[in-house]
């Protein structure tokens, strides 16, 4: 069996990606399911690139696609649908947290006026 | 009958150091003594206006749209325990004269809302993009609910102190119009209309809806529909 070039440097870089995952974890800067989501992404990578034909023919089969490279292409567009549904639910989220956070600063502000205001006629 | 003194005047706004100050003293002229200004992050100088027109301003640091603005107009009302909040536009649009008519329908047939509707009796001079952009609205906004409103996209509109418990708007923008009365129908709140007029000038045209922004409004009902159903 020969091995081609990205059979070999697509494993090294995500052994190193998980290196840097693990090392974020023990470092407080990532959480536990981050790790974990991250590590089994990056391990199916690595399987991938060792076992291309293998996977990709079994995806091809697994969706009744005929060719592989397509089933391929589908795959890895559906992935991506799949993160930008995740990051739009987390933009909402955040623009959501954002608004509540100016407005209890803006009512809080107001609430300080009062008292300020309270304090000066007394 | 509701005192003047019992309603407060809501009124979001977001550079609108123009119009902002005549907005208020119109307000004030027709016996409404309790102004609320929420000046939406604005870059000039409509805080100041305001506080010198006599009206009471909260500021947003930063933009946010005008539904985080009616919002944070409620959550004051909530918190200070008012009885009746009424929202109009900073821009001059609408006749703080037409706000004794709500009130007199509220307490007449017990409405919750009573939305101040610009198309029951249309006034002069509305331009055509706008009838148009506001009937496509109206369609959308009916789709989903209950009742068949004439002026969805109203930004008068008064609330009694029922509705302000009630009220909880999450879509930021100009969606909220659409957002309440759908909001409104799930708690069971009684909404009505009344005629009004408006006064559009082009500094008003300038500050209203546009399609891009109606799209976006569309989306932000369905985002709202199908992912914040309501706390009954």
């Amino acid at each position: 069996m020969s091995v081609a070039i990205f059979q070999i440097i697509v494993p090294v870089i995500a052994l190193f990606i998980i290196g840097g995952l693990i090392r974020r974890f023990y470092r407080s800067r990532a959480s536990l399911e981050e790790t974990i989501i991250g590590t089994l992404f990056w391990i199916a990578v690595i399987i991938f690139a060792i076992f291309p034909d293998y996977i990709s023919n079994w995806i091809a089969r697994l969706f009744g696609i005929k060719s592989n490279i397509n089933a391929i292409i589908f795959f890895c567009i559906g992935l991506i649908f799949f993160f930008q549904y995740k990051l739009f639910f987390m933009i909402k989220k955040q623009q959501s947290d954002l608004t509540r956070l100016v407005r209890q600063l803006a009512l809080n502000e107001d609430m300080q006026d009062v008292e300020h205001q309270k304090e000066e006629k007394e | 009958m509701i005192q003047k003194e019992e309603i407060t005047v809501i009124i979001p706004a977001y550079n609108e150091e123009p119009a902002i100050r005549s907005v208020i003293e119109r307000v004030h002229a027709c016996g409404y003594p309790n102004v609320l200004v929420v000046n939406d992050g604005s870059k000039d100088n409509t805080r100041t206006e305001a506080l010198d027109a006599g009206a009471t301003v909260i500021s947003h640091p930063i933009n946010r749209g005008a539904g985080a603005a009616a919002q944070t107009g409620i959550m004051y009302a909530r918190k200070y325990g008012i009885s009746h909040i009424i929202q109009i536009d900073a821009d001059g649009q609408h006749y703080p004269e037409d706000i004794a008519k709500m009130a007199e329908q509220m307490k007449a047939i017990g409405s919750d809302i009573v939305i101040g509707s610009r198309w029951i009796e249309r006034s002069e001079g509305v331009p055509t993009s706008r009838v148009a952009y506001n009937r496509l609205s109206n369609i959308f906004t009916n789709f989903f609910c209950k009742a068949k409103y004439t002026d969805s996209q109203s930004g008068m509109r008064l609330l009694n102190r029922k509705a302000i418990e009630k009220i909880d708007l999450h879509i930021d923008g100009f969606g909220y119009c659409s957002e309440m009365l759908v909001h409104a129908e799930e708690m069971h709140l009684k909404v009505s209309e009344v005629p009004i007029r408006v006064a559009y000038t082009d500094y008003s045209m300038s500050k209203g809806q546009d399609l891009q922004m109606g799209i976006n409004t569309a989306l932000n009902i369905l985002w709202k529909i199908f992912f914040h159903p309501p706390n009954r």
